[in-house]
């Protein structure tokens, strides 16, 4: 397969939008380091968004601060509100770090925060507080870029010459808590001694019980990120991660540590992959656990394929995680029918066409997409399930395809922060998940479309499903 | 702890000084033997910092006015978040109806310009005017609304002009809001602009007559889960005709009638209560304030609504309305008081749904201890008397007042719209019932804390302290009352319920709050292990 469909936008109007703003996806990526609390430096509405966005995915309090710009502080600068939200912030939350997180409003504006933080540290004599500044304005990128940059800076906040140490370092992108925790499992079971960042398993999906926190306990420590510039490696699941915001190569250029930068651990070949890896950094054999839980995956596999031959998903979201799935569902025999991103400049076509080089049919490849783009290019190449977070509905209310929920946002189903897709057992999980679906419609709707077939003189109808 | 032995100064104990005056001012007592309600402040600048729920002017303005209109095209103009951000998050329920097919409907649609750094810097109007192209060919819409963010008032795009060309261009209308997210003190800004523009440019514009003998508009009803779908199909079941719902599943062509109406009802005070008055104003259309929340405030409302056209035979068929509804719901409402009475709950949500959800849970034998608004201000609190009072600071200034004279052509008399003599009229006015709101101090219990603009700390202290039975709110303070053991009850969105408006309402959401006050998940938090071990110490 050589000549796929690769469209990138020509219209002015986004329409539906598969992507959002930058601070949003810098919120998700500060909350994985520990006692930290994000303040974003605009107008209140922007914090108020985005903790419900956030909150609507993760089913969790998520607190963001907010210098709460106005009218006056368009024309004088917002440096006098940024102090006074920094004061109360420490006051009552008593963060040990604080991520300033900049919207449109402020960059627009103008405001060197850089100076207004060294300058606001000078006067209240903070030292127990690290304030570490993010550019994020949404006119520079999208959500994913956002935690992209967000991790970087921290990563070059604390990131300081260190001894070498045996530890490696493994930086994720926009993924479930529970997909962090599978991570750190099988990290665990290799015997590695490792840092992940940043690690909001536990602040953004809290079990129930103990008194609240204000700040959520958990994320990665701070000493720990500092340490990454001594590690073996960085193992990065980052393959789409614009270089400029790759906290990997960050450390590679600055510190010397080797890059690898590897897919998402979903699917057989990606997971192996990753356990290569890792059975190459510990030169530990791979523990039985795990091969048995591969064991399970291949054979679930052998049991699915044969239905998920059938499947022509729509796959759409952030680009690291839908070439991860695009690969997981090319090795069950589904050739996807649209891969779509909102972003640009991801690399992900270039990523994808090898993958797709022997694909029996071609499918649409859409960088910058909207839903308006996507769910013509679903309904044109004949769609038949939709891979993603919630945008997607509409592919299910209007066209009637069926939705398989993963990724971010998720608001119109419970759990978004507990999907499990990483790992030999994770892809196991949503693999199932994805052949019932595509079963479900099947047995919805098997005899009706046979009946149709059958009146319909023309011969065999290309209805779906 | 009793409600009365609540100290307001410890629950901002923990603000730096300033922050702590600041705050008192916000937060009143209930004191039943005071009389009138002390001074509250409210819809001023929220402290930096404090963790508001407080949203901005765009929110107010596309996210609550503007968006739910379900036949016009509403563009937010700007970089990608705003728009996102407000997609669908109210669940404003909209239907096809004869005057609108489903292809005109775009309410559940996200439009934007998508601002990248070069529109930034050359500025966005090209790309506005080409977008509205655009959406012209594609859709055909009837109408539009374009809708700026922050950096657009910052860059200096002309919104009017580019309107205004685009208007002409495609020959419908395309109406500008300059709703820039840092303008006023939170969303209430945005429900005035947003009034303020949809007085100027839709409504007076239609010229059908209406059929009807007795014509209401329902204004500040934006039909969450489709409350008010439930409102609509009372009144005409009593036999009002109701023009249009504002906002929620409204029409473009039906917004151009209001002025067409004998009465304005007006459920949501707060965002709406600009266009009630702009109306009587120009039009001399009379308001009501109404509230479908609660059986008891539904039947008050039925019989106020019919009292303004004294009407005998409406009167009437009120009275046998409710007495059919009550028979309907009160067997079922019965079995869920028993598990609600004696309950208490927080409210803090809306524009006037703090005040009347408690109408509803009185209903069913509960209490609000604490109740507020985000972005109320001081009439909503303790009602419209003070309104000669309120001082207008820079934040308010910002926001243009329309000043409107009657209608030259259009103008009638409001008793006239009421088919009634001027004495009558005037007799309603006195009674406190046209054109008045009491707001929500007079409903609230004895040593109950009204607070305004509560953030995140003040409520985990209250919940500490009143240790409620329920919380109703906003998603964003939701789960904090879940991690403090105290369900709660998703108010913007129902949590996928609804309606709960009028009679039936009250039993779904009778059901929803039984549900939640009894299941038996929430006394299993503690493991079985630790239980015996408290009980052996």
């Amino acid at each position: 397969m050589t000549d796929c469909t690769v469209t990138t936008r020509v219209r002015q109007v986004n329409e539906n939008q598969c992507h959002m703003c930058m601070p949003l996806g810098g919120v998700v990526a500060l909350r994985g380091v520990e006692h930290s609390i994000a303040l974003v430096h605009g107008s209140q509405g922007c914090s108020t968004y985005m903790r419900l966005a956030n909150v609507e995915h993760f089913n969790e309090p998520i607190d963001i601060a907010s210098s709460s710009l106005n009218e006056k502080q368009t024309i004088f600068g917002g440096e006098a509100n940024l102090r006074k939200a920094l004061d109360n912030v420490i006051r009552v939350y008593q963060p040990k770090v604080i991520g300033i997180m900049t919207s449109c409003l402020a960059e627009t504006m103008g405001d060197d925060i850089e100076r207004f933080i060294e300058t606001y540290k000078n006067d209240r004599e903070i030292r127990e507080i690290d304030i570490i500044p993010v550019s994020t304005p949404s006119y520079n990128g999208t959500h994913t870029e956002g935690f992209w940059a967000t991790t970087r800076a921290v990563v070059a906040y604390y990131a300081r010459p260190t001894e070498r140490h045996p530890g490696i370092n493994v930086i994720v992108p926009n993924i479930s808590p529970a997909d962090i925790r599978e991570i750190k499992r099988i990290l665990d079971l290799m015997g590695l001694e490792y840092t992940l960042l940043p690690d909001y398993s536990l602040t953004l999906d809290r079990p129930f019980g103990g008194r609240y926190q204000k700040i959520a306990p958990g994320g990665t420590s701070t000493a720990g990120i500092a340490r990454m510039a001594g590690a073996q490696a960085t193992i990065q699941f980052g393959l789409t991660c614009p270089e400029p915001l790759s906290p990997g190569l960050f450390l590679e250029q600055q510190f010397g540590v080797p890059l690898i930068n590897l897919p998402l651990p979903i699917g057989l070949d990606s997971m192996d992959l990753f356990v290569r890896t890792l059975h190459d950094l510990s030169r530990r054999p791979v523990p039985e656990s795990l091969v048995l839980e591969r064991g399970w995956l291949c054979d679930g596999m052998a049991d699915a394929h044969k239905i998920n031959a059938g499947a022509r998903p729509a796959i759409y979201g952030e680009p690291e995680l839908i070439y991860a799935l695009a690969k997981l569902c090319m090795e069950n025999g589904s050739i996807p029918a649209v891969i779509a991103s909102g972003t640009q400049n991801s690399g992900l076509v270039g990523l994808l066409q090898p993958l797709l080089k022997d694909a029996l049919e071609e499918p649409v490849i859409l960088e910058e997409a909207d839903f308006v783009t996507i769910e013509e290019a679903a309904v044109r190449k004949g769609a038949n399930l939709a891979i993603g977070h919630s945008g997607g509905r509409y592919l299910t209310e209007r066209q009637g395809i069926p939705g398989v929920r993963v990724g971010y946002p998720i608001h119109d189903r419970i759990g978004g922060q507990r999907i499990l897709s990483v790992g030999y057992t994770g892809t196991l999980a949503f693999l199932d998940r994805f052949t019932n679906t595509l079963l479900e419609a099947k047995h919805g709707s098997y005899r009706r479309l046979r009946k149709e077939e059958m009146l319909n003189k023309k011969g065999v109808s290309n209805a779906k499903a | 702890m009793t409600v009365t032995d609540v100290n307001v100064d410890e629950l901002v104990a923990s603000f730096p000084d300033k922050v702590k005056k600041n705050r008192k001012r916000h937060i009143v007592k209930k004191n039943e033997s005071a009389g009138s309600c002390p001074q509250i402040e409210a819809n001023t600048r929220t402290v930096p910092g404090i963790i508001t729920q407080r949203g901005c002017c765009y929110a107010g303005c596309k996210g609550v006015v503007v968006g739910p209109i379900k036949d016009m095209i509403s563009i937010t103009h700007g970089p990608i978040g705003c728009a996102y951000y407000s997609w669908g998050t109210r669940r404003n329920k909209a239907r096809a109806d004869d005057r609108t097919p489903p292809e005109q409907i775009y309410s559940t649609m996200c439009f934007s310009t998508d601002m990248q750094e070069s529109d930034i810097v050359f500025g966005g109007e090209k790309k506005l005017a080409k977008m509205i192209d655009e959406v012209v060919e594609i859709f055909h819409p009837r109408a539009i609304n374009v809708c700026s963010t922050c950096p657009i008032g910052l860059i200096g795009d002309d919104l009017g002009a580019v309107a205004k060309a685009a208007e002409e261009k495609h020959g419908i209308p395309v109406i500008p809001y300059n709703c820039e997210g840092y303008k006023g003190v939170s969303q209430s800004a945005g429900h005035h602009i947003a009034n303020n523009q949809i007085m100027e440019h839709i409504i007076g514009t239609g010229t059908e007559e209406l059929d009807g003998k007795y014509i209401v508009n329902l204004l500040g009803e934006y039909n969450i889960g489709g409350d008010g779908w439930v409102i609509e199909q009372l009144l005409e079941e009593i036999g009002y005709k109701v023009n249009s719902i504002l906002t929620g599943d409204s029409a473009y062509v039906n917004i151009r009638n209001l002025h067409k109406v004998h009465l304005n009802l007006v459920q949501c005070h707060r965002s709406i209560n600009y266009i009630a008055e702009m109306m009587e104003t120009k039009y001399g259309t009379p308001w009501l304030k109404i509230n479908f929340i609660g059986i008891e405030a539904t039947i008050e409302s039925l019989r106020d609504i019919a009292q303004c056209f004294g009407d005998e035979e409406l009167i009437a068929r009120t009275e046998l309305v409710i007495e059919r509804e009550l028979a309907a719901v009160t067997p079922e409402l019965e079995r869920y008081r028993k598990i609600c009475r004696g309950k208490t709950a927080f409210s803090f949500v809306g524009g006037s749904r703090s005040h009347h959800y408690q109408y509803l849970l009185r209903d069913l034998g509960m209490e609000v201890v604490v109740a507020g608004y985000e972005f109320a201000h001081r009439d909503d609190y303790e009602g419209r008397e003070v309104i000669p009072t309120i001082k207008s600071d820079a934040d308010t200034k910002n926001i243009p007042e329309l000043h409107l004279e009657p209608d030259p052509e259009m103008y009638r008399e409001p008793n006239l719209h009421l088919n009634m003599s001027k004495e009558k009229y005037d007799e309603l006015v006195a009674s406190g019932r046209l054109g008045y709101y009491k707001g929500m101090y007079p409903d609230m219990i004895d040593g109950g804390i009204m607070i305004d603009d509560a953030n995140h700390y003040e409520t985990e202290e209250l919940i500490e302290i009143f240790k409620p039975d329920l919380i109703f709110t906003g998603i964003k303070d939701k789960y904090v009352s879940h991690k403090m053991g105290v369900p709660s009850k998703q108010m913007h969105s129902y949590d996928y319920s609804g309606p709960y408006t009028c009679f039936r309402g009250a039993v779904t959401f009778a059901r929803d709050i039984a549900n939640a006050l009894s299941t038996p998940a929430w006394k299993m938090i503690t493991p079985p292990w630790e239980q015996s071990e408290t009980k052996r110490t």
